[in-house]
């Protein structure tokens, strides 16, 4: 039994549907991430999942139970949000006690459940400050922690690391990883930040305009995206895009010409049947995918180069203008406005057909 | 020094200049009540400034000639009251207008901001009468209910509720709170700053209201300090030793709420605008 379903869901503003329709089983333990840019509905599907938006159709059950008309606090769910929310004028233990107390638990009760809480997030020494007295990884832990001592049956995050500086931002997502694996909760989460959500998913949602583009594991969207836009959203350095034209193939095989680089040819093995010459057709290459030994080549000028330590990141440009980002482990010996040809193996392209979705 | 640095200072030299002589404007009335409380009627006319030895006499005088706690009494009850109820009642409406949307909720707003353009003279007569329909003049609850939605403070708790942040309110809806919980136990202890300054300024329009006190409140044993004050000061021989007295004494009350105020006035006033 999945432990959040959603059917059909939607949801209009006056006029305006921001929502189009949602479908999507989240089963019990899993840890699934709502992905998108900014505006595409993430946050509000979430807010509709935790009952603080309603729904203008469509159902969302949580556990089996229908959950529409429920109020947030009976459906069983915790939200940590971005600002963290925290009650500023109660103390760390007032705040991760207030729901339990307002569900009318017994004091003691109360202490044990917040005491274990601070217990696992190290916030026992913190227990008497307010909020103001914590600093941003701190208060997020309290967030986190208020959410712990509920119990829920699913976590809501709306995108908790947003307001953390990066360094406190790869803590706190290895601090709800480990929170992940030693709950064992079900956990819904939303983020703009691709690297949040492959390294945290089980699952990405990702969405565009209120409709969900590919649902998948994190490798399986960086691998096998379905469209233009999922191969573009995942994966940092984004993938390059290449217009081009089918000019030939056979079964199993496709030539492709790519203009805007002098006309060089890139021969992709398929599976299926090769489009028809004249096809437009748009080839994306990851910039890790170059690599010396490819056996397609496209001549390009270097434009600017990052140096990382790990890899080099090189941007460069064909001749049409067209720019291509090319990442590699080793530090090549190349300076701006060199001429070099980039090599990448015509196995690792992908090829999308004229209305984005993805052909191979 | 350098023509630069002269520049400068001469600047500075006459903004401090500006600053002391409306320091001393705003500080002037209240060091001549004070002086005037130690002065006899006579000095206090020939505008001696400087303090004098009447003081003990002048109290007497006041005390005598008026029921001091039974006006200090009516004063502050009707100030309690209109101030809970006002902060109480229009920061309901305020943070309703804030929070809720409705097709009519901008509409209404205007309309209630509209009222502010109407001067209390126009308001006199048609009040009085309702208050005599209801039979309540003469009483303090006269006084009290015209003040208790007030639109300038819905306007303020408005303004100041942009700044209450709304994640706040969606955690305690998942904490299990209904709306009015919200509202009490969440919205009034975070925007403790904005009542504070609300307080401040509800508490001395209450304490110094005037005009409508002096139509409403016809006895003597209802009247409030700001109507003996005016009515010992329009006598046929005033003493204004005594009135200094009075006006000193009903000053108090508002000087000790803004100093004890005074930290979270100014935060929010900032927050107010920010």
């Amino acid at each position: 039994m999945s432990d959040v379903t959603l059917r059909d869901v939607r949801k209009s503003f006056g006029a305006v549907e921001i929502i189009k329709g949602v479908d999507l089983d989240i089963k019990s333990g899993e840890f699934v991430v709502f992905v998108g840019p900014s505006g595409c509905g993430k946050s509000t599907l979430l807010r509709m999942i935790a009952g603080l938006e309603t729904i203008t159709a469509g159902d969302i059950e949580i556990g089996g139970e229908r959950m529409n008309e429920v109020e947030p606090a009976q459906r069983g769910i915790a939200m940590v949000f971005q600002s963290y929310a925290l009650y500023p004028h109660m103390t760390v233990r007032e705040n991760m006690g207030f729901a339990l107390r307002f569900a009318g638990l017994p004091k003691e009760e109360i202490r044990k459940q917040v005491d274990e809480a601070a217990r696992i997030l190290e916030l026992e020494p913190l227990m008497d400050r307010k909020p103001k007295a914590l600093s941003g990884g701190q208060r997020q832990r309290v967030a986190i922690g208020r959410a712990i001592v509920r119990h829920p049956k699913v976590f809501l995050f709306d995108e908790p690391l947003s307001n953390l500086d990066a360094e406190l931002r790869v803590h706190m997502r290895i601090e709800i990883a480990k929170l992940h694996r030693d709950l064992g909760a079900t956990i819904v989460y939303v983020t703009h930040d691709q690297v949040e959500a492959m390294t945290l998913a089980d699952k990405i949602v990702v969405l565009r305009s209120g409709i969900v583009e590919q649902v998948g594991a994190p490798l399986e969207l960086y691998d096998n995206p379905a469209n233009l836009f999922v191969a573009g959203f995942i994966g940092s350095p984004k993938m390059n895009f290449l217009k081009g034209e089918v000019t030939g193939g056979s079964a199993g095989r496709a030539e492709i010409r790519l203009p805007d680089f002098g006309g060089a040819v890139v021969p992709v093995a398929l599976t299926g049947a090769a489009p028809a010459v004249g096809t437009p057709v748009t080839l994306g290459i990851r910039p890790s995918h170059f690599s010396e030994s490819g056996d397609a080549a496209l001549p390009v000028t270097v434009d600017m180069l990052e140096h990382l330590g790990s890899e080099t990141l090189i941007y460069s440009r064909s001749a049409a203008s067209d720019l291509l980002t090319i990442a590699t482990q080793s530090r090549p010996d190349v300076r701006i406005g060199d001429t070099l040809t980039a090599r990448f193996p015509s196995s690792a392209a992908l090829i999308f057909g004229a209305d984005g979705n993805r052909i191979y | 020094m350098t023509t630069h640095g002269l520049k400068k200072r001469l600047a500075s030299a006459a903004v401090y200049l500006f600053l002391a002589v409306m320091a001393f404007l705003s500080v002037f009335p209240f060091l001549w009540m004070v002086i005037g409380a130690t002065n006899s009627t006579s000095d206090i006319i020939k505008g001696k400034m400087s303090f004098g030895e009447g003081l003990l006499v002048n109290a007497a005088t006041f005390f005598s000639q008026v029921n001091a706690p039974l006006i200090f009494w009516n004063s502050a009850k009707i100030t309690i009251i209109a101030t809970v109820s006002t902060l109480l009642i229009s920061s309901l409406a305020g943070y309703g207008f804030e929070i809720f949307s409705s097709r009519f909720r901008e509409k209404l707003y205007s309309l209630m901001l509209l009222t502010l353009m109407i001067p209390f003279a126009a308001l006199m007569i048609p009040l009085f009468m309702l208050m005599g329909k209801f039979g309540l003049i003469n009483t303090h609850i006269a006084v009290v209910l015209p003040t208790v939605a007030s639109a300038f403070i819905v306007f303020y708790f408005r303004q100041s509720t942009k700044a209450f942040p709304h994640e706040l309110r969606d955690a305690a809806r998942v904490d299990g709170l209904k709306e009015w919980q919200i509202f009490f136990l969440i919205y009034m202890p975070v925007m403790r700053s904005t009542y504070a300054a609300a307080f401040i300024i509800v508490f001395m329009t209450a304490w110094n209201n005037y005009l409508w006190p002096l139509i409403v409140l016809q006895s003597n044993d209802t009247k409030t300090i700001t109507l003996v004050i005016s009515s010992l000061g329009s006598a046929y021989y005033p003493d204004y030793g005594a009135v200094m007295i009075g006006t000193v004494l009903a000053t108090i009350p508002t000087l000790f709420v803004f100093f004890a105020m005074q930290r979270q006035f100014v935060e929010g006033m900032l927050g107010s605008v920010k």
